[in-house]
C-alpha cells in the first residue's frame, strides 16, 4: 500500500505570552496508506488541530517531516503550499466553515476555484447529490439545517478529488443522531472516491465506528 | 466561480456598508463632474458669444466692463461715446460694419438697446448665421429721424437746465425732420417673448434704468409695440430688447450728456456733436486692422477699444482660481470617501478573519486574498465614481433649464469632457489606495487561529 501521509520526527511549539516557548507536537513517526480510514484519538487541547493544520500546511513544522502524496509541502514557497494543499487535500472542519454569503453549489465551487484548473459545476453537483443534497443546490447556509451545512463542507472538501481528506472533530457540532448519519456519509464518499481519511476526534462514539485508532499520545 | 464573483458576493453581504461609501464617491465625482461641466460650458459659452463682436468701442474704464454691458447685456454702461466716433469709425475703410448700442431701460429686468436695423441685416453671431426673426418683422432706421431725436433731446437737456435754473420755459418747436408720429417699435429676444408672453403687436412700458427696481421711473408716456420676435440664438441676444436707436433718445431722462471724458481738443472742432452712444460694436475688414485700429481708439481720451474675446479669456482667468477651490473640494470629498472605504472594510475585518481563513484554508494564495479586498475597494470607487458621473450630467441636464431662462445658453449636459477620464482614473487610484490597508490586513490574517471553532 501506497503512503499518502508519512509524518516524522515532527514538533511544533508555540511562544506563550510570558515568552515562554510551549511544544504542541511531538511526534516520531506516522503513516497512513491510500484509501485508509483512520481516526486519531486525543484529549482536547492535545493538539490535534495543530497537527491537521500542520498536515495541512498551514503552519510550518519546527522539526520533522511532512510527505503528502510524495511531496514535502514545507519544502514549497507559501504559494505553492497553498495550491499543492488546493489539490491535494480536502479539509473538514468541525464547525463546518462555510461562507455564508454563497450558496451550497457555489461553496463547492469555491473548494475547486484555488486548484489551478476550471471549476466544474457538473462535478460540484454530483458532490452535492452524493452527500444527498441535491434539492439545496442555491440554498445559502443560513437556510441549511446544520447536518446539511456539514454535509455541503463534505462535498466542499472533495471538490478536487484529494487524495487525503483531514476531518477535524467532523461530528462535534452535530447531534448524536446528525453526527452519526454525517460519519456514516463522510466514510461512504471517502470509500467510493478511494480518499485517504485522517480524523481527529475525543468522541467515543466516532472511535468505535473505525477499525483504525490511533492515540496522539502514543505517537511521542 | 471567479475573484470578481467573490468581491461582488463581499459587496452583497456588506450592502449598507458599500451603498454608503459607494455614495459618497458618487457624490465627490458628481460635484467634479458637475463643476468641470458648468465652468467648461460657460467659458465655452462665453467665448462663443464674442465670436461676432470682433472688437467694442465704448466710453473710457474698465474694458470688461465694456463687454460684459455689450456682448452680454450684464453690468452697467461705463458712460456713452460721441456719435461723431461712430459716424469716423463707420467711414474707416478698415471697418467692415459698426452697430451703435445704446442702453438705460428694461421692461421686467430684460435689457432695453437701442441700435439700428443694421443689427439685423448685417451683423452676424457667428459667421453666415444673423439674426432671424420668428415672427413680425424689425423697424425701420433713419439717420433723419436719429439726429431729429438728437436734437429734440438736446433741446429737452436745456429746458431741464432753465427749469432748474428758475427760468421761464417755452416749448420748442419740433426740429425739422421729426414725424409727425415716431413710431415706438421693439423686436424682442426669444427668451423675452417667452418669459413675458409678449406677442407682435403688443405693447409694453419701460423702466428706466437697466435693473429692475421699485423706485425706477416707468416712461408711461410712450409705449414700445412689439413688431417683431427673434428666433432663438443661444446668445444674449434671447434676453434683450431691441428698439430704434432714435425712439431711445425720444425718451424723457434720456437727454444728451457729455461724454464720459473730453475729446481731444483737435477733435473740438466747428461741428458740434450731435449725440452719444453707449457702445459701438465693430467688425473689421481685415484681422490684420485689429490692433492699429485698437491703438488708434485707445490713444483717444473720449473712447476705448476692447477685444470681447481677450477679455473673457482674462475673466475666465480669475474665475478660474475659484473653479480650482470649487475642484480642490471635490477631490477632499473623493479623498475623504476613500477614507470612508478604508474604515468601512478594516471595521469589517473581524468578520472577515474568519472567511479570509477559509478561503486560505481551501488552497486561496496570500496574493489572491489581497487582489479580492484590493478589488473591492476599487470596485467601489468605480461604481460610485461611474454612478457620480452620470449624476453630474444629470445635475447639470436638470439645471440647464433654469440656466437657459437666467442666462440665456445651455450647457452640453452630456459632452463627454477628457478631464473627467481623469476623474475616474482618480477613483480607482483612491479606491486602490483604500484598499492597501485593508488588504494588507487581510493579507497577513492567521489562518490557523480563525479557522478555530468560536465558542
Amino acid at each position: 500500500m501506497n503512503e499518502v501521509l508519512t509524518l516524522r520526527n515532527i514538533s511544533k511549539r508555540f511562544r506563550e505570552a510570558d515568552g515562554n516557548l510551549l511544544e504542541v507536537i511531538r511526534l516520531r513517526q506516522f503513516e497512513l496508506g491510500s484509501g485508509e480510514q483512520t481516526v486519531l484519538v486525543g484529549e482536547s487541547g492535545s493538539g490535534k488541530s495543530t497537527l491537521l493544520n500542520l498536515i495541512a500546511g498551514i503552519l510550518l513544522p519546527d522539526e520533522g517531516e511532512i510527505v503528502v502524496n510524495g511531496t514535502n509541502p514545507t519544502r514549497l514557497s507559501e504559494a505553492a503550499r497553498d495550491r499543492f494543499r488546493a489539490v491535494n487535500i480536502g479539509y473538514v472542519f468541525q464547525s463546518f466553515n462555510l461562507l455564508q454569503g454563497f450558496t451550497a453549489l457555489e461553496n463547492v465551487l469555491l473548494g475547486q476555484m484555488f486548484g489551478g484548473g476550471k471549476t466544474d459545476p457538473d462535478r460540484a453537483i454530483h458532490l452535492l447529490k452524493s452527500v444527498g443534497l441535491e434539492h439545496r443546490l442555491h440554498h445559502k447556509p443560513r437556510a441549511l439545517s446544520v447536518g446539511e451545512q456539514q454535509r455541503v463542507a463534505i462535498a466542499r472538501a472533495l471538490a478536487n478529488a484529494p487524495p487525503l481528506v483531514l476531518a477535524d472533530e467532523p461530528t462535534g457540532s452535530l447531534d448524536a443522531k446528525n453526527g452519526a448519519a454525517v460519519l456514516e456519509l463522510l466514510r461512504r464518499v471517502c470509500t467510493e472516491g478511494k480518499h485517504t481519511l485522517l480524523l481527529v476526534t475525543h468522541d467515543p462514539q466516532v472511535m468505535k465506528s473505525f477499525e483504525k485508532v490511533v492515540r496522539l499520545e502514543d505517537l511521542r | 466561480m471567479n475573484l470578481m464573483k467573490i468581491v461582488m458576493k463581499n459587496m452583497r453581504q456588506r450592502a449598507l456598508a458599500t451603498w454608503l461609501t459607494g455614495t459618497s464617491v458618487a457624490l465627490g465625482v458628481a460635484l467634479a463632474i458637475a463643476i468641470i461641466l458648468i465652468k467648461q460650458g460657460v467659458q465655452q459659452r462665453f467665448e462663443q458669444g464674442t465670436v461676432g463682436y470682433e472688437m467694442v468701442v465704448g466710453a473710457k474704464g474698465s474694458p470688461l466692463q465694456l463687454v460684459l454691458n455689450t456682448v452680454y447685456n450684464l453690468d452697467i454702461s461705463p458712460g456713452n461715446i460721441s456719435w461723431k466716433l461712430f459716424e469716423q469709425l463707420r467711414a474707416d475703410p478698415r471697418v467692415k460694419l459698426a452697430v451703435p448700442f445704446s442702453v438705460g431701460d428694461n421692461f421686467h429686468g430684460f435689457r432695453i438697446v437701442g441700435t439700428t436695423d443694421a443689427f439685423f441685416k448685417d451683423f452676424e453671431f457667428e459667421p453666415g448665421h444673423k439674426p432671424e426673426l420668428a415672427a413680425g418683422r424689425v423697424f425701420t432706421f433713419t439717420e433723419a429721424a436719429l439726429k431729429s431725436a438728437f436734437q429734440e433731446a438736446e433741446q429737452r437737456a436745456k429746458e431741464r437746465e432753465a427749469r432748474e435754473r428758475g427760468d421761464e420755459v417755452k416749448p420748442a418747436p419740433a426740429p425739422e425732420g421729426t414725424p409727425a408720429n415716431r413710431p415706438f417699435e421693439a423686436v424682442i429676444g426669444s427668451i423675452v417673448a417667452r418669459e413675458t408672453g409678449l406677442q407682435t403687436g403688443q405693447t409694453f412700458i419701460a423702466a428706466h434704468g437697466v435693473q429692475p427696481s421699485a423706485e425706477a421711473k416707468e416712461h408711461t408716456e410712450n409705449p414700445w409695440t412689439v413688431v417683431g420676435i427673434l428666433a432663438p440664438t443661444r446668445t444674449a441676444a434671447d434676453r434683450a430688447i431691441y428698439i430704434n436707436l432714435d425712439s431711445f433718445y425720444h425718451i424723457e431722462g434720456h437727454e444728451l450728456r457729455e461724454p464720459t471724458a473730453p475729446a481731444k481738443v483737435e477733435e473740438k472742432d466747428n461741428d458740434p456733436d450731435p449725440g452719444q452712444v453707449s457702445s459701438i460694436v465693430l467688425k473689421l475688414r481685415s484681422p490684420i486692422h485689429a490692433f492699429p485700429l485698437y491703438r488708434q481708439i485707445n490713444d483717444r481720451q473720449d473712447a476705448m477699444a476692447a477685444f470681447p474675446a481677450a477679455e473673457i479669456r482674462k475673466l475666465f482667468d480669475i474665475v478660474g482660481n475659484i473653479d480650482r477651490l470649487l475642484f480642490a473640494q471635490a477631490i477632499l470629498v473623493l479623498v475623504v470617501a476613500g477614507v470612508a472605504i478604508a474604515v468601512s472594510i478594516y471595521n469589517s475585518m473581524s468578520e472577515r478573519r474568519r472567511e479570509i481563513a477559509i478561503l486560505r484554508a481551501l488552497g486561496a494564495r496570500r496574493a489572491t486574498i489581497f487582489s479580492i479586498v484590493l478589488l473591492e475597494a476599487m470596485t467601489i470607487c468605480v461604481m460610485g465614481a461611474a454612478a457620480g458621473l452620470l449624476g453630474g450630467h444629470l445635475v447639470v441636464a436638470a439645471a440647464n433649464g433654469a440656466l437657459y431662462r437666467a442666462s440665456g445658453f445651455v450647457i452640453p449636459a452630456f459632452h463627454i469632457q477628457a478631464l473627467e477620464w481623469y476623474i475616474l482614473s482618480i477613483a480607482v487610484i483612491l479606491g486602490a489606495i483604500s484598499g492597501i490597508g485593508p488588504a494588507w490586513g487581510a493579507y497577513r490574517t492567521d489562518v490557523a487561529k480563525n479557522l478555530a471553532p468560536s465558542s
